[in-house]
């Protein structure tokens, strides 16, 4: 395209949202409604699985020997474990080191774990993996390998968090979905008025043989300036509201017993997606609602 | 050059617009269309600017067939077509200059082209001293002109009128039409649909009489009706 075909559009089209002023700015803050009704939810999501896979980065999982294995069978699992390339670190607790870790965990009560000795103990690997996803797979294979007893691991907790997950996902996807349309659909009515006012202008232009594109180029910028307009002021209300609720969250989650458990993601890693995926989704809205706008008085 | 074979258009309401009708019209020819008022006219030019397209038959214009082309052709047709209405269809926001330019505009011409045309058509339609004015400002047949000089500034091998004196007094018709057929005399083909029974008469050209959208009559250097 050529640049003062470019210059003539975007001209136009700031002078279509400045003529049309009123329902341009209802347009902007449907657009801001919106987008900051799906911001809850998207920061809902973010901050869900920042939690979820610093939790799985912290699950260990725990497989017992059983008491009576081979010294061959446990070196076997240890090379498996060793090898295995999706392990990050690994510890295996012989009988007396248990022992010794049972010890020092009751030292102010040895009654507790008086008469017991290593021999009733198993022996032990302790495994961080470097993907927390790869957990029911790697034990699944370590299950099957001759002495193990029993693999433990904080499953119960994980999948929960992630079915909650996978739900709001799936809530933040609907969301999104209804809110574009009603959001479409007031900026292409937003549209159709300067459309409407521009019809004369529209129809001189197609019998002079101007291309469907070129009429729709102004359209098209006026749409795209409410949306980025609308996404601008989103990410301004958002981020400092979130910057707000995190830092608050923060510094106070041990004061409020959520030790070490909780924690959101400051704004300063996420502000760049955020304010991507705003802006995306108002350009797409505003596209989406010239085009509606503009069709009609096209089939000339 | 132009061509309507065996050409017939209905509307979708079921009214008949044009009813299988055939012509030719070479380059640099002059026609009128007359007719009583529903007899077709419009029709017939619309079907040549493909604001409508034939419900069966062919049209040729210049290089493109109406009856079977892209839309995105479309515009390119347009191009090598001038057209000018009964209401003139000029901006009123636009000056007289801007009216004008505005139709370079928007087929992308180059501004220093855009400067060296305008002033010539203007001074064709003898409205340089005009450029400044808005529509508002001018005279009817004033506002005609613009249109025309509107319609020539991309030199169309053809340009199209609809009843372009229709809101014009007498004297004032007379002289949009001596300058369309100035024109004429400069090359471009020219179709006008018309009820000016004086100026049809006295221009002595080819006249097609249309009667409920059949071609009744299509004679050289013809009258507006059959009589004399
Ligand atoms: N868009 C349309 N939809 C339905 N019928 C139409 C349409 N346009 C024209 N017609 C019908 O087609 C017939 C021819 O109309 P057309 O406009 O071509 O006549 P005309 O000769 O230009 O008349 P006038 O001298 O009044 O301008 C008329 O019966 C008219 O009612
Ligand atoms: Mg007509």
């Amino acid at each position: 395209m050529k640049i003062r075909t470019m210059k003539y559009m975007v001209k136009e089209g700031f002078a279509n949202t400045y003529k049309n002023l009123l329902m341009t700015i209802a347009s902007v803050s449907m657009v801001v409604a919106s987008l900051l009704i799906f911001g809850i939810f998207l920061m809902f999501t973010i901050n869900l699985s920042f939690n979820l896979n610093r939790l799985k980065s912290q699950t260990e999982i725990v497989v017992f020997l059983k008491s009576d294995v081979a010294v061959m069978e446990a070196d076997d699992i240890e090379l498996k474990i060793e090898s295995d390339e999706r392990v990050a670190n690994y510890i295996r607790l012989s009988k007396e080191q248990a022992f010794a870790q049972l010890a020092t965990t009751y030292i102010e009560d040895l009654e507790i774990i008086e008469g017991l000795t290593p021999e009733f103990l198993n022996e032990s690997f302790r495994i961080h993996l470097n993907n927390p996803d790869d957990i029911s797979e790697f034990t699944e294979e370590l299950s099957e390998m001759n002495g193990v007893e029993e693999i433990s691991y904080p499953m119960e907790s994980l999948n929960k968090l992630s079915t909650l997950m996978h739900w709001v996902n799936v809530g933040s996807m609907v969301v999104l979905a209804l809110l574009l349309i009603i959001s479409v659909s007031i900026i292409s009515n937003t549209i159709k008025l300067t459309v409407y006012a521009r019809r004369r202008e529209i129809g001189i232009m197609k019998y002079i043989g101007a291309k469907d594109w070129f009429i729709r180029g102004p359209f098209v910028i006026e749409g795209m300036i409410i949306g980025l307009v609308g996404a601008i002021l989103s990410f301004v209300l958002t981020s400092y509201f979130y910057n707000a609720v995190s830092t608050f969250v923060n510094t106070n989650a041990v004061e409020y017993g959520l030790n070490d458990l909780v924690r959101m993601v400051s704004l300063s890693n996420i502000g760049g997606q955020i304010f991507l995926i705003y802006s995306i989704i108002g350009m797409v809205m505003g596209l989406i609602g010239s085009f509606i706008s503009v069709r009609k008085y096209l089939n000339v | 050059m132009i061509e309507f074979k065996d050409v017939t258009k209905y509307y979708p309401n079921g009214a008949i617009g044009l009813d299988n009708v055939s012509f030719k019209i070479e380059k640099g020819e002059f026609v009128f269309i007359v007719g009583h008022s529903g007899s077709g006219k419009s029709t017939l030019l619309k079907l040549i600017l493909h604001e409508e397209t034939p419900s069966s038959g062919e049209v040729y214009v210049n290089e493109f067939a109406i009856h079977d082309m892209l839309k995105s052709e479309i515009p390119y047709l347009r191009r090598g077509l001038g057209v000018v209405f009964q209401d003139f269809r000029l901006l009123p926001n636009k000056t007289v200059y801007e009216n004008v330019a505005f139709a370079m505009q928007i087929v992308e011409a180059q501004p220093k082209d855009i400067r060296r045309q305008v002033p010539v058509a203007l001074a064709l339609v003898g409205l340089s001293k005009k450029a400044r004015s808005y529509p508002n400002q001018l005279s009817g047949g004033e506002q005609q002109r613009v249109a025309v000089a509107r319609a020539l500034v991309n030199n169309p091998s053809i340009l199209i009128a609809d009843e372009p004196t229709g809101n014009l007094d007498p004297e004032t018709s007379w002289e949009i039409m001596d300058l369309i057929e100035e024109i004429n005399q400069r090359g471009t083909t020219v179709i006008v649909a018309t009820h000016e029974k004086n100026i049809v008469d006295q221009m002595k050209k080819r006249v097609f009489n249309l009667e409920y959208g059949k071609i009744t009559r299509d004679v050289l250097e013809g009258n507006y009706t059959n009589e004399d």
